[in-house]
């Protein structure tokens, strides 16, 4: 098979002449016990037994004779185990856990992985594109670091019903953004980052959720010209309403973008005002 | 503000969950009703002790910051 081909859906030729490293589609890093033994029978038999985990949660083979390709690819098929991606196009979706077990997860991460890996995965852009979804602002999934990053998001609100004053929310808020003034907590929204700290350790309960859902940010980037993500929007509950914004990016990126020029970097470009007005248009 | 203490402890540099795991041995040892004085490290500590104390019904009565740590007045349910 032609090595560029073989590259899209993550079967890699190694610096080895003749041998291939073999990525497989894992969403937010969940695998079942059974496909990870199938992985290790396939290593044991193909490659070298050994399987190595990539920086992006995902799961790779190395060292799989060229000739053995084929015959370890139909493996991971009856496996129900798809071929990752690699190349210039969006690769696999990183996610938390998120809400379904982590204390501090504000949102489904799972879940919208799963619609994100089913509407983009392996979908050609102008350079690599890198999705990923974390539960809320710790960012364990780092979601500023990638092309597009969605975050949980919570924000707060003070009421002083309960309230007995103690002063936890003004010394747990990581930004500072509680103060006290004149007898009333208050909260300032510039410096808030919506990680629902406030609303879950209050022993009163005073902090309560006024809004809650995913935050948008477009053009992140690590690599050797690093760059945050963008904050496009915050507090969308609806996830049709955000995969939108997402078509629009990645829409956008295909008509904008340049060759090898990363989302962030085309952002820079463009100016991020603009960029920012073109994909939310119509949302 | 002031309080009646019944006990104090000093969490410096004792990580989770043992932090946690001291403080509840503490608050076994007094009357419900009574005050517990805690202090504890700032960051990884703060989130999750008062969170615990929280989940367990005791009243979390004051917060004061002092010198990089930060005493807790508990009351005991």
């Amino acid at each position: 098979m032609d090595p560029a081909e073989l590259k899209k859906i993550g079967i890699i030729q190694q610096k080895q002449k003749g041998l291939y490293a073999m990525r497989l589609r894992v969403v937010g890093g969940d695998l079942t016990a059974l496909q990870l033994k199938e992985i290790a029978r396939i290593s044991e038999k193909y490659a070298d037994g050994e399987v190595h985990l990539s920086t992006r949660q995902g799961v790779e083979i190395h060292n799989v004779k060229q000739a053995d390709v084929a015959a370890a690819q139909k493996k991971f098929q009856q496996a129900g185990i798809e071929m990752g991606a690699c190349g210039p196009r969006v690769r696999i979706i990183v996610a938390c856990p998120g809400e379904a077990t982590c204390r501090w997860g504000i949102v489904d991460t799972k879940g919208l992985a799963k619609k994100l890996d089913a509407e983009y995965f392996r979908k050609d852009t102008p350079h690599k594109f890198k999705i990923s979804v974390t539960g809320c602002p710790h960012n364990c999934a780092k979601a500023t670091e990638n092309d597009i990053g969605v975050m949980g998001g919570i924000l707060p609100k003070w009421e002083e019903k309960e309230c007995t004053h103690c002063d936890l929310c003004v010394n747990v808020c990581p930004t500072k953004a509680i103060c006290k003034e004149e007898g009333q907590y208050k909260l300032d929204v510039k410096k808030c980052i919506f990680c629902s700290i406030c609303t879950a350790l209050c022993p009163t309960s005073s902090w309560v959720v006024e809004k809650k859902g995913y935050s948008l940010f477009i053009g992140g980037t690590m690599g050797k010209t690093p760059r945050l993500g963008t904050r496009v929007a915050d507090f969308i509950e609806d996830k049709n309403k955000l995969m939108k914004l997402t078509d629009n990016t990645i829409r956008f990126y295909r008509e904008h973008g340049r060759k090898k020029e990363r989302f962030g970097h085309l952002i820079d470009r463009m100016g991020e005002k603009k960029v920012i007005e073109e994909i939310s248009d119509g949302v | 503000m002031e309080f009646n203490i019944a006990k104090s402890i000093n969490l410096h540099d004792v990580v989770c969950p043992m932090n946690f795991v001291k403080t509840k041995v503490e608050l076994e040892s007094i009357n419900p009703g009574e005050i517990l004085e805690i202090f504890l490290d700032e960051g990884e500590a703060m989130l999750n002790v008062p969170r615990s104390l929280k989940e367990e019904g005791h009243k979390i009565l004051k917060v004061i910051p002092i010198d990089g740590m930060y005493k807790i007045i508990v009351e005991k349910k």
